[in-house]
């Protein structure tokens, strides 16, 4: 009996895995959880200590990779689309440059100059910015669907562009973010900072459902599943693509502020290098192809906790900094090694 | 060289597709297929091709038994397997492809370029085939990269050769040429395994014949015992017809009408009109530009110059997109490149072209696709598991039900159907043709681009015949023979 019984779960779970797309990857993120509560040290006797403690940590991971998991989220449907955005750290750079300009409170300061303060200021601040993002998202996105340069070369044009011309202008400009600024970020919420997460969680619930339910989500995986069809199907396939793109302009802008917000400054030359390697990292981890069509918002989630629960417990083992990079590399390959192979027959 | 294939049987998951088949193919065969989509001919050719492992059976060559685990092995033993999907890299020219996997070297280890061309050259003029061998693949229209296949066959020197539907995407001229090369390999007696759905093709190349049906293999004997009728009842396990379909005409007011339409390089000067409840038949040879045509009807492709009008208004069609919204419908050609999208299910397949049509606020309305698509799951007599299963688990015949399921979710009022049974079982054949007519007496325009004359005679009101771009003449009623049809596509003027 017990034995049939045994039978029945293997069967169930092989189904599962490999028919499931999120199966394989929900189960990784489970044992990395429980592996990294293990090293926290589960303490019975103190409880209430041991728990304070670990769900600190978890409020400090989930914060710190809320950007990058934001980021990630718009990765996963310009991957979806057959595309690939590299220019999302030099976007960062050039919407929070512009936020701080906006912000200034010196005598630099564009919306002081124009006698704006406070809350108002602050929300005009936010508009502007996810607009630039907006906009900049546009940018590349028309150089994709209008001028018919493929989306590696224009997103690495507009890489080296944006950083470069955010830089330049942004030499010697001293800034000062008025502290309500930072209340977008760090408003507490009892003796806890929510506000990168809730903003994380939100956004991926609202873009799971567009996913899931909105003509312009399942247009995405027409797209890049099959362009030709698509667009034989009545897909205007060019404004599908260029919507990814504006897309994740205004995601990453939602990323920069709160970045600017969190730390109140920001370094031009280092912030966001290597981010959209995070994000793509992510999404492969969390099941999305990079040959487009399939992807899963949810996948790309999971995907941002594995690499960052592993970050976490590389830095709880005490792995020397330069090593932890390799960890990752090996993470996104083994991910990949893990998930349903596309069938060749 | 003898191959016995004995009780082959094949699953995949719980689907059995092959149950204990037994067959023979002997040099100097020319061996016919048979079996509608999804009968397990191209699975039980991609076992004798190594591609897939049978899940029990034997195989033997003249008397010794085998085992095919990768495609290699069984190219070793001279058995070579053309696919239906095309396997030429398209980014290198032919000769290189001629040679793929088995490059000539020269001796201090170099690609042998010129001897690798010389010998495609010389193979393709053993075939009195007219090509480059330094043309791109990629510049070459599939009936060529067909050719090109076929050829490098047969430089491997197999002594059985697998062919998957070679001659669907071949004009008649292409596939004579290619029967020829089939029977002078014949006469080299070297083995050919022919599966078509073309059973004309069939009793003019073939002269065995074995028959799979759900995966039995169900007859197996000389086609110059048997009759094209007995064939289809074999495969399809009923009676089938052949008789011409034709009903009484109610034609409404004028839907379509297009005034020297040109886009070069593919037509020029183009004027026709459509009108409503009629059926047009679009013929011509490869190259003749009638799929390029109703593309650019349809918004796909870019016109030149030339005007449009539907129902006496001036239309400028500019996308897809937007002809849509103007009704018009066109159901593509090679449905697994512009048709099916792989990675979504039947009902998404089914539905994609509505999306924006149903949508409120951009949200997918999916009762209102389901209650669509569950009334035209009958009227189409879809054969289907869950709406939810993937699209390639279906059949050929089921899968074009599907793409035309979702255009005519759309209530088109001009269907343009681009070889709306290719890669299509005899039944499903059948049951396209029937929607056909129901869909004119519906008072929809539909319009049949084919490049087999029996479909267009049998199912259309009136025929337009292209040549190299240009309408070369209009054929209605008794005029509309195999004939005429010929005369007028290979340039030709009726007396």
């Amino acid at each position: 009996m017990v034995n049939s019984k045994n039978q029945g779960f293997i069967v169930w779970f092989k189904q599962k895995w490999t028919n499931g797309p999120l199966f394989s990857t929900a189960i990784a993120l489970i044992i990395m959880i429980i592996v990294q509560t293990l090293v926290l040290g589960f303490d019975y006797d103190s409880f209430g200590e041991w728990f304070h403690s670990w769900l600190n940590n978890w409020i400090n991971i989930l914060r710190n990779n809320a950007g990058t998991g934001i980021v990630a989220l718009g990765m996963t449907f310009v991957i979806m689309t057959g595309g690939i955005d590299l220019a999302v750290g030099s976007t960062l750079v050039a919407t929070g440059a512009f936020s701080m300009i906006l912000l200034n409170t010196g005598s630099q300061g564009l919306l002081g100059g124009i006698g704006l303060t406070g809350a108002p200021a602050i929300i005009v601040t936010i508009l502007l910015v996810l607009l630039l993002g907006y906009l900049l998202g546009s940018l590349i996105g028309l150089s994709i669907t209008k001028g018919k340069v493929p989306p590696f070369i224009a997103t690495l044009g507009a890489m080296m562009i944006f950083r470069s011309v955010t830089q330049h202008f942004m030499q010697g400009y001293n800034t000062t973010i008025p502290m309500e600024f930072l209340q977008v970020a760090s408003f507490k919420m009892g003796n806890y900072m929510l506000m990168p997460i809730i903003y994380w969680a939100v956004i991926a619930y609202i873009l799971y459902y567009v996913s899931k339910r909105t003509t312009f989500g399942r247009q995405i995986i027409a797209v890049g599943s099959n362009e030709k069809a698509a667009k034989l199907s009545g897909v205007n396939v060019e404004k599908v693509k260029l919507r990814v793109y504006m897309l994740m302009g205004v995601l990453v802008s939602i990323a920069s502020i709160i970045q600017v917000s969190r730390i109140g400054s920001m370094d031009f030359s280092n912030a966001g290098r290597g981010m959209e390697m995070d994000a793509i990292a992510a999404a492969v981890v969390g099941g999305t192809s990079m040959s487009g069509g399939r992807g899963l918002i949810l996948g790309t989630v999971y995907g941002m906790l594995i690499i960052a629960v592993m970050n976490n417990l590389l830095n709880l083992f005490g792995v020397p900094p330069f090593l932890r990079e390799a960890f990752k590399g090996l993470i996104v390959i083994a991910a990949v090694l893990l998930q349903k192979k596309e069938k060749t027959s | 060289m003898i191959i016995n294939m004995e009780n082959i049987t094949k699953s995949f998951g719980s689907n059995e597709v092959l149950k204990q088949v037994t067959l023979t193919i002997k040099g100097g065969d020319i061996c016919a297929l048979l079996g509608e989509n999804g009968a397990g001919k191209s699975t039980l050719m991609n076992i004798l091709g190594g591609v897939h492992q049978m899940d029990s059976g034997t195989i033997s060559i003249d008397g010794k038994h085998v085992e095919f685990n990768q495609p290699k092995q069984s190219q070793e033993v001279g058995i070579a397997f053309i696919h239906q999907e095309l396997n030429l890299i398209n980014d290198l020219p032919i000769y290189e492809n001629m040679f793929l996997g088995r490059e000539l070297l020269t001796k201090r280890g170099r690609l042998d370029l010129e001897k690798m061309y010389g010998e495609t050259e010389k193979m393709f003029q053993k075939m009195k085939i007219d090509l480059d061998p330094n043309t791109m693949v990629r510049d070459l229209d599939s009936s060529y990269k067909q050719i090109v296949e076929i050829c490098r066959a047969m430089m491997t020197n197999a002594s059985i050769i697998i062919m998957d539907e070679p001659t669907t995407s071949l004009t008649d001229q292409e596939t004579e040429r290619v029967f020829d090369m089939m029977r002078t390999l014949r006469d080299h007696n070297v083995g050919i395994i022919f599966i078509s759905h073309k059973l004309n093709e069939v009793i003019e190349v073939c002269n065995r014949y074995v028959v799979l049906r759900d995966g039995h293999l169900v007859a197996d004997g000389n086609v110059c015992e048997i009759t094209i009728p007995d064939l289809a009842r074999l495969m399809v396990g009923h009676e089938v017809r052949s008789e011409l379909l034709r009903r009484n005409l109610y034609l409404g007011d004028e839907l379509l009408r297009v005034e020297g339409l040109t886009s070069y390089p593919f037509f020029k000067d183009i004027n026709l009109s459509i009108q409503a409840g009629e059926i047009v038949g679009v013929t011509g040879l490869l190259g003749d530009g009638r799929s390029e045509l109703f593309q650019s009807i349809f918004g796909a492709i870019r016109i030149i110059s030339g005007q449009m009008f539907l129902n006496e208004k001036v239309v400028n069609i500019k996308s897809p997109t937007q002809a849509l919204e103007e009704g018009i419908a066109y159901l593509p050609r090679n449905r697994k490149e512009n048709a099916i999208i792989k990675d979504m299910d039947i009902f998404e397949n089914a539905s994609i072209v509505t999306w924006p049509l149903f949508s409120r606020r951009g949200l997918i309305n999916r009762k209102k696709h389901e209650e669509t698509f569950a009334e035209q799951r009958n009227t189409l007599k879809l054969k289907m598991g869950n709406l939810t299963d993937n699209i390639s688990s279906l059949s050929g015949g089921n899968q074009q039900k599907v793409v035309l399921a979702k255009w005519l979710a759309a209530n088109p009022k001009l269907l343009i159907l681009d070889n709306p049974t290719q890669g299509v079982d005899v039944g499903a054949k059948e049951d396209i043709y029937d929607i056909i007519h129901q869909l004119a007496e519906q008072n929809i325009a539909v319009v049949v681009l084919s490049s087999e004359a029996q479909e267009i005679m049998r199912v259309c009101d009136r025929t337009l015949v292209m040549y190299h771009g240009v309408i070369q003449g209009e054929l209605t009623g008794e005029k509309m023979n195999e004939h005429n049809i010929m005369t007028l596509a290979t340039g030709g003027q009726l007396t």
